[in-house]
């Protein structure tokens, strides 16, 4: 039995409205109901992504296959936004009671449904951004990733701090769509193509003017690093990050950001043979990776420490950007996915009983040592401690990085992960080295338990043993001949 | 005679006049007013290479219209969303001012 690619995009929409008739139609069911619903359906369509028909390799002139790609990147990265979704609603499970105190609706769960319901829609945006190769098809999902991302990011509106969250992401974003839209534009004017294929075409022509196309990618890209949080497009994440629910700010820093570099690897594809490019985007890696690890050292507050660094994984990510490697990228974020999720579960569950300081973590292995444990092995993976997925994906960035001559961002890398270990192990002094001030256990629910377990095996799992993933990536790289888009990216050197 | 150049003048101050009122601009509704401008620069000069652009049939590129309609539909939607925001904050802090909002800090 196979399905074609489209569905799964379809079959997620279904879930999501399915989830928000249950809300809107039966008002006493309890809310979380609707949480576990949507959790097996997405698991279902993760099951169903492995019984996929193969999808047409060329890229069609006109119709639904000249914008809509189902290449083995594209149906990685939908998989990859399906899990992350599905982590993510574990985790609003565990903060739906912050939730229900920051909404005052007529019943004692007003407001759940569409929490649950919210990331859903996220999620298709996500997926069809990974499958999108046509520009206006790139602006209308990252939209709706976006445009679902303002209201579940303002959405305990109650609490002054995430309103303001809510807003400052508001006009960056949109300032940012400006940016979007008309760096297209440009690219528009002088190739008169929105397909990424025949805009590559289109600049393979010696005759044509070089130069608006590049203002106009140099335009896109400003729009990109907003997304991905590359200096100096960075200025709202650690206010965003901090004022967002917890569960929010994990999916926006996963989500978003795989999503920003997918779009990033495939709009890059034709710029790449123009040297500036490469200059810019190595400066851009630089900055960020300096900027992100600086900045992150004198936090006290682990939500912020989080957003700082996001901020320099995505200078790490950059340098495989940089290195044309898109199967370091993808290894590294599958990695990061793993590490991020992980802290933030942790840090839910514990800021529900005391806060989100790092003070608030002292003594925390006496009080719960599975915790403490999750907590270790998250932190370790970030700092890039050998034998977790960290480790290897640095690893796997900073080889490509070699292979393709980049020494400079070799050295500041190597550097800043140094920086890095002492911020990350901060946490994790505070946890094993620090008394508590109180000795209550943090009380964990057994799917969270569960789900922590998860993530933690696959931390290890893929720091020792790599293959699984690196397989499913092979199958990206060794594609049918008409894929051009990711190709070259991977082979080029 | 006006050329496909002119357009793209009027577009690109458009765009210049809406990222100043981003910058130089203290009140959240005018900020947000200054955003919708800049996705109208871009229409605006879509529309113009659509129409100046012409295949070889005599026919305008019709995708760049599309387009066309596709950001004015983002862009109401980004406005019913982004008004929304606003009041709330406005409920919350009798205040649309930015300097009123930046309790967030390190």
């Amino acid at each position: 039995m196979t399905i074609g690619a489209p569905t799964l995009e379809v079959e997620v929409l279904v879930i999501g409205l399915f989830v928000l008739m249950i809300e809107a139609f039966f008002e006493r069911i309890d809310k979380r109901t609707l949480a576990f619903t949507a959790i097996i359906g997405l698991g279902a369509v993760l099951a169903a992504s492995f019984f996929l028909a193969p999808a047409p390799t060329e890229v069609a002139s006109t119709g639904f296959w000249s914008f809509y790609t189902a290449d083995p990147l594209a149906i990685f990265f939908k998989r990859f936004a399906l899990v992350t979704t599905i982590l993510v609603l574990v985790m609003m499970i565990d903060y739906a009671p912050i939730v229900r105190e920051s909404i005052h609706g007529t019943t004692h769960q007003s407001g759940l449904g569409e929490f649950f319901a919210l990331p859903i829609f996220t999620c298709v945006g996500l997926m069809w951004m990974a499958s999108a190769i046509d520009f206006v098809m790139i602006f209308v999902s990252l939209e709706l990733v976006t445009m679902s991302f303002y209201v579940l990011v303002s959405f305990t509106r109650r609490n002054p701090a995430t309103l303001e969250a809510g807003v400052k992401y508001l006009i960056l974003s949109a300032l940012s769509t400006g940016f979007l839209v008309y760096g297209i534009t440009w690219i528009f004017g002088v190739t008169g193509e929105t397909n990424l294929a025949r805009v590559a075409a289109a600049l393979a022509n010696p005759a044509i003017e070089a130069g608006p196309a590049l203002f106009g990618m140099v335009l896109v890209l400003v729009a990109l690093g907003f997304k991905i949080a590359a200096v100096p497009f960075q200025m709202w994440v650690p206010d965003v990050y901090q004022g967002a629910p917890t569960p929010v700010t994990a999916f926006l820093s996963v989500g978003s950001k795989a999503a920003g570099f997918v779009v990033l690897l495939r709009v890059l594809q034709p710029f790449f043979m123009l040297p500036q490019m490469e200059r810019l985007l190595t400066m851009i890696a630089l900055l960020t990776l300096i900027y992100g690890n600086l900045a992150a050292l004198p936090q006290s507050n682990l939500k912020r420490l989080l957003a700082y660094s996001s901020i320099a994984h995505a200078g790490y990510l950059l340098i495989g950007v940089v290195s044309l490697s898109g199967e370091a990228v993808s290894f590294y974020l599958v990695a990061y996915l793993l590490m991020t999720l992980l802290s933030f579960a942790v840090l839910i569950v514990v800021a529900k009983q005391t806060g989100e300081n790092i003070e608030d973590f002292n003594g925390l292995a006496k009080r719960s040592p599975f915790l403490a444990l999750a907590m270790l092995i998250a932190m370790a993976s970030l700092a890039g401690v050998p034998f977790t997925a960290g480790f290897l994906g640095k690893f796997f960035i900073f080889d490509a990085a070699i292979r393709h001559h980049q020494s400079a961002l070799v050295v500041v890398g190597v550097i800043t992960v140094a920086c890095g270990f002492y911020y990350y192990l901060k946490v994790v002094r505070a946890m094993y080295w620090e008394d508590a001030a109180s000795n209550s256990t943090v009380p964990l629910s057994g799917l969270s338990r569960m789900t922590m377990a998860a993530m933690i095996a696959g931390i290890i799992f893929l720091g020792v043993y790599p293959q699984p993933v690196l397989n499913a990536l092979k199958a990206v790289t060794r594609k049918p001949s008409g894929d051009r888009i990711a190709e070259p990216l991977i082979n080029r050197d | 005679m006006v050329t496909l150049g002119h357009y793209l003048i009027v577009s690109g101050l458009l765009f210049t006049i809406g990222f100043a009122g981003v910058l130089l601009r203290r009140n959240i509704i005018i900020i947000f007013m200054s955003l919708e401008l800049m996705l109208n620069a871009a229409n605006l000069s879509l529309v113009a290479f659509s129409r100046f652009r012409l295949s070889a049939a005599g026919m305008p590129n019709y995708n760049a219209q599309v387009f066309v309609f596709f950001i004015i539909t983002v862009a109401a939607a980004e406005v019913a969303v982004g008004l929304a925001i606003i009041v709330a904050l406005y409920r919350a802090r009798q205040t649309t001012h930015v300097e009123d909002v930046s309790s967030l800090k390190f």
